[in-house]
């Protein structure tokens, strides 16, 4: 790895303002983080010093410094693709764990459990929103939306707690998201439009009431009115569950409406020598 | 839970689900069919005869000897004399016998020429003796029993006439239409061949052979043999024999094989069945062989159906990990559609099963003389579905595996 390598770099815009990217040992990595004291405990996420790659052979293809987000908190994760938004997800998750530093969730370090306990969290306290397809195709709109309950008892016990049952709990929810029309919820759930299936797939993320809800290019295939309305209505039932939210994006156009932005850096994946830096401080 | 997953996946892809259950079903009836048939056919010609110690025939192939003799099925080649059968009745250690004649058939069921000690000696099952349904046995030359069958399928009554035709085909040209004979019994089902049998006394079949020679026979040979059997007052087809001991079987057996009247066999009728189940078993387990193939065949369209979907469903199973599904629990899914589709499998091919041998037992009887009883699957049929379903279940481990090693790989995304 030589100086031709930037490796992932992660910016973190608050409030508009450009800060300068943080320069580890070598130029192999660089990382940004608020400038501000990031609240360690207390955080929904905290990652620190990780640095991720595939295999041991390939070159790392992020590394962050530190990332802290906060209760309720709103960020928008922005980045090109190949920049390590997958992967950061993936280590918010817990699906893969980083080869160094650590990644917390709820103060729960997830160097510390095993696969299965790390599914276990995750299916307890982080709601999911992807692209498209978000649906499965053969249950119905009320059963996906309550599938996190039947794999996580604390959402299911909560969800009872909020509306007496998991499916008035998906009908509440469905509800706030305007989908709870019978005529709607009698289709298949993969005959809905593209911006139902996002909604419904919203009402899915915040059944149960997780602390962190993360959207992957949850807009991506919604027009632009549908994509404000959408976000609109993912940000005030985030609101009203009390989750934090990291929505991932390489389309900024939606970076304004949250409460903080982080540009995530150059491609990872090209061979080392064709590297191209795309990212560090381009942003306003 | 995740059965209920499986369930609801399996119903959203009805057309491959139904195909490959049908493939198992196909597969298990086959199985079980073969299986069915053999012990069905065993235990059915076990119960044809019992209580009778020796059959005594000319002298053949022991096996072709009961086959005809009481199976009705194939036809005896030769016959013996009835003072032969005569000299049997009075040796010191026979209780009773039956003498049959065969050859003729009325209106495609077989003709079975015999005396009043049918009714009284011929046992089946478990010792059963014949009962009557109407009527009585025969007395007079002119009468005629018939078995349960014959009567309801012919529509005959008592008083009933009925003319027999020579040969044993379905459809004869000789009618012995100018002696008629009137019917005086019908015989209670038995589960055998009795109930395809017409049953007439020797007399009768005397008469209308002596009326059949009378109008000329133009095989000269047919004629001489004819006048050989004629000169010692009619032949027979077989003697049913009963002993006052069983245990002097073996010794009159050999003593009426050296019988110097005229060549004889005589078989003990458990042990040549045992014979005839040497020469079917080769069959059987050929078809046993076939079935298994059959059913190897059936679960590997399951594992192949099963294979191929699986590239297409990995976004599924990462939208079920994103929901907290463990890889454990999205392999589970897949192990659980396999087992959901086995035991479809297994379920309709029992049903088939079923459903075939209600609607083909009449045919089976009519054609092979062979009675399927409709029982509970047997305890061998519960091991072999057993066997089918733990199959499935381990074929069913092969793609559940591929999906646990992808989801691990894929997490929530789908990487291609």
């Amino acid at each position: 790895m030589g100086e031709g390598w930037d490796g992932g770099h992660l910016h973190a815009i608050r409030e508009g303002m450009v800060t300068t990217p943080y320069h580890a040992q070598g130029s192999r990595t660089c990382a940004l983080t608020p400038p501000t004291p990031s609240p360690t405990t207390g955080a929904v996420a905290a990652l620190r010093d990780v640095t991720f790659a595939w295999n041991r052979q390939a070159p790392p293809v992020l590394h962050i410094r530190q990332l802290d987000i906060a209760p309720r908190e709103r960020v928008f994760l922005r980045g090109p693709s190949g920049s390590g938004k997958t992967t950061l997800l993936n280590l918010l998750a817990g699906v893969v764990l980083p080869q160094r530093g650590s990644v917390s969730v709820l103060g729960t370090d997830f160097g510390s459990l095993g696969g299965a306990a790390r599914d276990r969290f995750r299916a307890d306290h982080v709601g999911f929103v992807f692209q498209l397809f978000n649906l499965i195709p053969y249950l119905t709109v009320v059963e996906n939306v309550v599938l996190p309950c039947l794999f996580s008892k604390r959402r299911r016990e909560r969800a009872i707690a909020t509306s007496g049952s998991v499916d008035a709990d998906a009908l509440r929810l469905l509800q706030h998201l305007d989908m709870a029309d019978p005529a709607v919820l009698a289709r298949p759930a993969t005959d809905l439009s593209a911006g139902q299936q996002q909604r419904v797939a919203a009402a899915r993320a915040l059944v149960g009431a997780p602390e962190l809800v993360i959207a992957d290019e949850a807009t991506s295939a919604l027009d632009a009115d549908r994509r404000a309305a959408f976000l609109d209505l993912l940000f005030r039932e985030c609101a009203a569950a009390g989750a934090a939210i990291v929505f991932v994006s390489h389309d900024a156009s939606a970076a304004h409406a949250f409460d903080r932005t982080i540009e995530l850096g150059s491609s990872s994946l090209p061979p080392a020598g064709a590297r191209q830096h795309l990212g560090a401080a381009r942003r306003r | 839970m995740i059965i209920g997953l499986a369930w609801k996946s399996l119903r959203h892809r009805r057309l491959t689900a139904a195909l490959t259950v049908a493939s198992i079903a196909l597969a298990v009836l086959l199985l079980l069919g073969v299986e069915r048939m053999r012990t069905e056919s065993r235990t059915s010609f076990a119960a044809t005869i019992s209580g009778t110690d020796l059959i005594v025939g000319a002298r053949s192939s022991p096996v072709h000897l009961l086959l005809s003799s009481v199976f009705h099925i194939g036809n005896a080649t030769n016959n013996i004399r009835r003072d032969t059968a005569r000299a049997l009745s009075e040796r010191p250690e026979v209780a009773w016998t039956i003498p049959i004649a065969l050859g003729d058939t009325h209106r495609g069921y077989r003709v079975i020429g015999t005396t009043g000690a049918y009714f009284e000696h011929f046992r089946f099952g478990a010792g059963r003796s014949l009962a009557f349904e109407a009527g009585k046995p025969l007395t007079a030359d002119d009468e005629a029993v018939l078995g349960a069958d014959v009567a309801h399928r012919l529509q005959y009554r008592l008083g009933s006439s009925i003319v027999l035709a020579h040969g044993a085909g379905e459809v004869s040209f000789v009618l012995h239409d100018d002696r008629p004979l009137r019917v005086v019994g019908i015989l209670a089902r038995t589960g055998t061949p009795v109930d395809r049998g017409v049953f007439v006394p020797l007399a009768a079949l005397d008469a209308v052979h002596a009326a059949a020679n009378v109008q000329g026979e133009s095989d000269p040979l047919a004629a001489a043999l004819k006048q050989r059997d004629g000169s010692s007052g009619g032949s027979l087809t077989a003697v049913l024999v009963g002993l006052k001991s069983r245990s002097a079987a073996l010794g009159v057996q050999r003593s009426i094989g050296e019988y110097a009247g005229e060549p004889l066999t005589a078989i003990l009728p458990a042990v040549t069945l045992l014979e005839v189940w040497e020469i079917t078993g080769v069959v059987e387990r050929t078809l046993l062989a076939v079935s298994s193939m059959v059913v190897v065949a059936g679960l590997a369209g399951m594992l192949v159906a099963l294979l191929t979907s699986s590239s297409e469903r990995r976004r599924e199973m990462a939208i079920l990990r994103s929901v907290g599904a463990r890889p454990a629990h999205v392999a589970g899914l897949i192990l659980g559609e396999a087992t959901l589709l086995t035991l479809a499998g297994i379920a309709s091919g029992v049903l088939a099963l079923y459903v075939g041998l209600l609607l083909a037992r009449g045919w089976i009887a009519a054609r092979f003389g062979l009675f399927l009883a409709v029982a509970w699957p047997s305890a061998h049929e519960l091991a072999l579905m057993a066997l089918v379903a733990a199959a499935g279940c381990l074929i069913g481990l092969i793609p559940a595996w591929r999906t646990y090693r992808v989801s691990l790989a894929d997490g929530m995304t789908v990487r291609i």
